[in-house]
């Protein structure tokens, strides 16, 4: 017996990693991102990028199931070089930490370039701390593949000045030799790379390089408060590569924008402002291609008449500074730029909107620039070009400068780090690899910073040692919701199967001795009728009686945060369907195998020896008749797993199933593959059970 | 051994067809149960398939100027939240489930949602079963483990994380319904062929050098079709359970068809707001059309196990 259940518990275990695996694959080919089912429709190529690699769905499939199986703490752990462990917070929050040798717990996040460490102290309170020396360098054989590359690039860059370009590639030389002689420590290595990359931090100067992050933002900026800007900026929309999934709401949204544009050049030049109020019932009518049509030479006409402004705004949006210099240059040129009435009907606006946009990043720069729209406005055109060619000086100095601090910036030897961060991941972070990142911190303005994690591993635990991971959904454990769900499922069923139970037994034993008679038929007819019927039919109906028509118990269940049997009167319709699906079945096995036991020839025997009928009946049939419904109904419980999902959807009861379903709609797999497992868990658990009670009630089955 | 001429008994008489139509109709009649269960599912048939003749109202046609009426001579059933006509989507949904299955916008095949679902199942479920219980040995084996495994898969996780993989669309759920039905239906017909390989008959065709594909599905299947066709008209029953939870869950035909499940979930939503007759109506359809089919089903099984 021993052996037959410790076998039946490995096939059940066998079982559990077939359908786990099962359920991996099936849920990997359906279709749906679950990036956008979580974030929204809108998110960018790059948000979804950054959650599938902080979810680790970025990874291949086996490793995901492997990680998901027995966790990736071991494998972050031979990166960290630390051990990492997982603590429970006073607030019940589960947290992933390094272990430093002393035992101190610590993790990492970083700000801007710098390393900060978190250690956690004895009382749970947190310590911060600058910890740059936890940085190494890269693997030099691809800092010099890298940097040669750089190399490259930065003698054709446009925006350097000649001496500039001679200084950053002087000390990227150094570098490059330091990395390339072979075998040195990373401390020699750190040591002899900090005299270039002490030069090159020289060149970079905060200052001017916070300019950079407020010129990326000039271009959405002007187009917001001037609308000939905006006209200028919907034609670029359009064309772009992505305008075929634009949404009909957001084309319809652009309509506006160009009927007040063509308002504002109505007197100058009516074709053009004829043509962009046409684009904008094209675009009303959701008919993009046509609108982009009527736009096309638009755009243009409109660009000239603002003095190419709309050039410029673009070129510093992209970091061409010299193309934007040329731009200014050109407008301070009466050759190329005349400033005739038709402009100058337009051109202060919008040169005022830039001017005031500019002012964050070049104060300069912008001073000049609105100086010359009260010179444009006085009509007084010659100080006004004076004024341009002056602020486009100015440009181009704050231009070389930025241009040099990011040449500098993308010289040094990468460095990078493996630590837990404070979202429980373990991550490599890299900073100096010349990808220049602009970020808004609130408090210090626009940052740049060269890198930020680059990898990530999400800690878990892994299913073999209690850990189901997060649910992709609400990012909380789904551990937690599972019991939680699982707990307020095993309620329902709980109470419903101590009704149907004794009731169905003993009005299927009623039945079975009333063969053929009016009540067998009624009874089994009856029960056969509940049974069949779809379990969201029968809820209906039980809700439209009980709730609609007699108001007697509500038609759906709230809990909020109570525990169902906090709310008995809710549970009163779920557990009446669910008993009214599981009565009709269990009676009519229990009639059948009463009408057995009854012919059975030891019966009769009884009979003609002249035992009362209830002796018999009680003393010699049941236990005999009993023995099929048992067993027959644990091996429903599967079956019945699919009625708790339905009674629960129908009446909004927070149970397992219902969780389940929204999990599956939702692509979530951690949440599914969790609640998966129970189900099968209880739905092969109770076959082994339902054949160990059978051998109970049945002395003549032995297992080997 | 020569076999005498005498030792071959006469070619028994076939009875005719006709004396064959009437025993079965006897049977039939004999249990009131099965009669009340073959006019309540001929009701819904003969509904589907005059569906267009029998309402004037498309079953997604809408009108906003009656949402949500009670039955009224306009609307016998009553509308929807959208102003559909229930009765017209009733019928078209019942279309749906055993007369057509629609494939695609423009293309539809006969024979219901429902009844595809069981006859693919029937077509695999089948093969397998006459595999494992004629061929034996490792093909047993391999079959009825995997069938294990497909067994132990709750029902509903496997109907919702198919349909989750695959898209919600009639084919499907056809799809849906016989993939779970596989198993039990394998299991079936390999006992009733465990059974039948050892009959004299089939030792003859061995000897005569069939091929095991012939045995299998010339000589043991039309000889285990008895239970297997009462056993199949349980699973339409079943199956038409299954599009009902399926459709009420949302992984159904997705709307605006007319199907029987979200007419259910949809309407649910307007009981307690005094509406309660687009939930209560497609309930009853599908609870009279599973029930009339499991007592059609009881009942033909009742009374031919008594002529056994």
């Amino acid at each position: 017996m021993a052996k037959f259940i410790i076998r039946r518990l490995f096939l059940m275990l066998l079982t559990m990693l077939f359908v786990s695996i099962a359920v991996f694959l099936i849920t990997e080919a359906a279709p749906g991102n679950v990036a956008r089912n979580v974030l929204g429709i809108h998110i960018t190529p790059e948000q979804e990028a950054s959650f599938l690699a902080q979810t680790g769905l970025d990874k291949p499939m086996s490793a995901r199931y492997f990680s998901w199986l027995v966790g990736s703490d071991w494998r972050a752990k031979g990166k960290i070089g630390l051990p990492v462990t997982q603590i429970t917070t006073e607030d019940g929050f589960k947290e992933w930490w390094a272990v430093e040798k002393d035992g101190t717990l610590i993790r990492w996040q970083m700000e801007g370039e710098d390393l900060i460490s978190q250690r956690r102290q004895p009382d749970g309170s947190v310590e911060e701390a600058l910890d740059n020396e936890r940085w190494q360098v890269k693997d030099p054989a691809i800092e010099v593949e890298r940097l040669e590359a750089y190399r490259a690039q930065l003698l054709e860059n446009p925006q350097l000045t000649e001496a500039d370009r001679q200084a950053v590639v002087q000390e990227l030389d150094r570098t490059l030799d330091i990395l390339r002689a072979e075998g040195q420590t990373q401390e020699a290595l750190v040591a002899a790379l900090a005299a270039p990359e002490g030069a090159l931090e020289a060149m970079i100067d905060p200052e001017t390089s916070r300019s950079k992050g407020v010129f990326q933002e000039v271009a959405a900026d002007v187009s917001r408060k001037d609308s000939l800007m905006r006209a200028i900026a919907i034609y670029d929309d359009l064309s772009a590569a992505a305008a075929d999934e634009l949404e009909p709401s957001e084309l319809q949204s652009m309509a506006g924008p160009l009927g007040k544009a063509a308002d504002a050049i109505q007197d100058i030049n009516p074709p053009v402002a004829d043509r962009l109020r046409q684009a904008g019932e094209s675009l009303k009518a959701k008919d993009a291609a046509a609108a982009r049509e009527l736009l096309e030479g638009t755009a243009t006409t409109l660009n000239q008449l603002i003095g190419s402004l709309g050039d410029f705004v673009g070129a510093l949006e992209e970091g061409d500074y010299q193309g934007a210099v040329t731009g200014l240059r050109d407008l301070s040129d009466p050759a190329k730029t005349p400033l005739d009435s038709a402009r100058l009907a337009v051109l202060p606006d919008t040169l005022e909107v830039v001017g005031e946009a500019l002012e964050d990043g070049s104060p300069e720069v912008s001073e000049a620039l609105l100086a010359a729209t009260e010179s444009l406005r006085a009509g007084n055109t010659a100080d006004a070009r004076e004024t341009i060619a002056r602020a486009a000086d100015m440009l181009e100095q704050t231009g070389w400068a930025i241009a040099l601090g990011e040449a500098a910036q993308g010289a040094r030897a990468a460095r990078t780090f493996w630590g837990v961060d404070t979202q429980n991941h373990a991550v490599r972070w890299e900073k100096g690899t010349g990808k220049v990142v602009w970020r808004l911190v609130p408090g210090s303005g626009w940052l740049a910073s060269t890198g930020g994690p680059a990898e990530y591993i999400p800690l878990q635990k892994g299913l073999v040692r209690g850990d189901p991971g997060l649910s992709l959904r609400t990012g909380r454990p789904v551990a937690d919701m599972l019991f939680t769900r699982l707990r307020n499922s095993l309620v329902l069923a709980g109470i419903a199967f101590v009704i149907v139970m004794p009731l169905a037994l003993i009005l299927g034993l009623i039945a079975g001795l009333n063969e053929g008679k009016f009540l067998d038929r009624l009874l089994s007819v009856g029960g056969m009728m509940f049974s069949v019927t779809p379990e969201f039919a029968t809820g209906i109906f039980l809700i439209l009686i009980f709730a609609f028509w007699l108001e007697l118990v509500p038609g759906a269940t709230v809990f909020g945060e109570q525990a169902p049997w906090e709310r008995p009167e809710m549970l009163v319709l779920p557990v009446l369907t669910l008993t009214l699906i599981e009565l009709g079945y269990v009676l009519r096995i229990t009639r059948a195998s009463m009408v057995d036991v009854m012919k059975a020839p030891y019966i009769r025997t009884a009979f003609l020896k002249g035992l009362p009928y209830w002796r018999i009946v009680f003393k010699h049939a049941v236990r005999n008749a009993l023995m099929a419904p048992i067993t027959v109904i644990m091996l429903h419980v599967n079956w019945l797993l699919g009625g708790i999902v339905v009674v629960e959807v129908i009446f909004g009861y927070p149970g397992l199933g219902s969780y389940l379903l929204d999990s599956a709609l939702f692509k979530d797999f951690n949440a599914i593959e969790g609640g998966a497992m129970i189900l099968v868990a209880v739905a092969v658990g109770t076959q082994l059970l339902a054949d160990v009670v059978y051998t109970f009630l049945n002395p003549r089955i032995r297992y080997a | 051994m020569a076999v005498s001429e005498q030792t071959i008994p006469k070619k028994i008489a076939r009875p005719s067809r006709w004396k064959r139509l009437r025993e079965g109709a006897s049977i039939l009649f004999a249990s009131k149960i099965g009669l009340i269960g073959l006019v309540i599912v001929l009701f819904w048939i003969l509904v589907a398939i005059f569906a267009p003749l029998l309402t004037p109202y498309g079953p997604t046609e809408q009108d906003y100027t009656a949402q949500n009426t009670p039955p009224s001579a306009a609307h016998p059933l009553g509308t929807d939240s959208l102003g559909r006509d229930i009765w017209s989507r009733l019928i078209y949904g019942a279309r749906v489930v055993l007369v057509i299955l629609p494939v695609s916008e423009n293309f539809w095949l006969p024979g219901g949602t429902a009844l595809w679902g069981v006859f693919l199942g029937l077509l695999v479920g089948s093969t397998l079963g006459l595999m494992g219980g004629y061929l034996g040995g490792w093909v047993d084996e391999v079959v009825m483990r995997v069938l294990d495994a497909m067994m132990a898969f709750p029902v509903i996780l496997l109907y919702m994380i198919i349909i989750a993989a695959v898209g919600a669309s009639a084919t499907n759920v056809v799809l849906a319904i016989a993939i779970v039905g596989i198993p039990g239906i394998a299991r079936l017909v390999r006992s009733l062929a465990l059974d039948i390989r050892t009959r004299d008959y089939i030792r003859a065709a061995e000897t005569r050098g069939e091929s095991p594909w012939y045995i299998m599905f010339v000589e043991i299947l039309p000889n285990a079709r008895g239970p297997i066709i009462i056993d199949a008209m349980l699973r339409v029953g079943y199956a038409i359970f299954a599009m009902g939870t399926l459709g009420f869950l949302g992984l159904g035909l997705p709307p605006p068809s007319p199907d029987w499940g979200s007419m259910v979930a949809k309407g649910r939503q307007f009981i307690l707001s005094g509406s309660p007759w687009a939930a209560l109506w497609p309930s009853v359809a599908i609870a009279s059309l599973v029930v009339g089919l499991n007592m059609f089903a009881d009942g033909l099984r009742e009374e031919s196990l008594r002529y056994q």
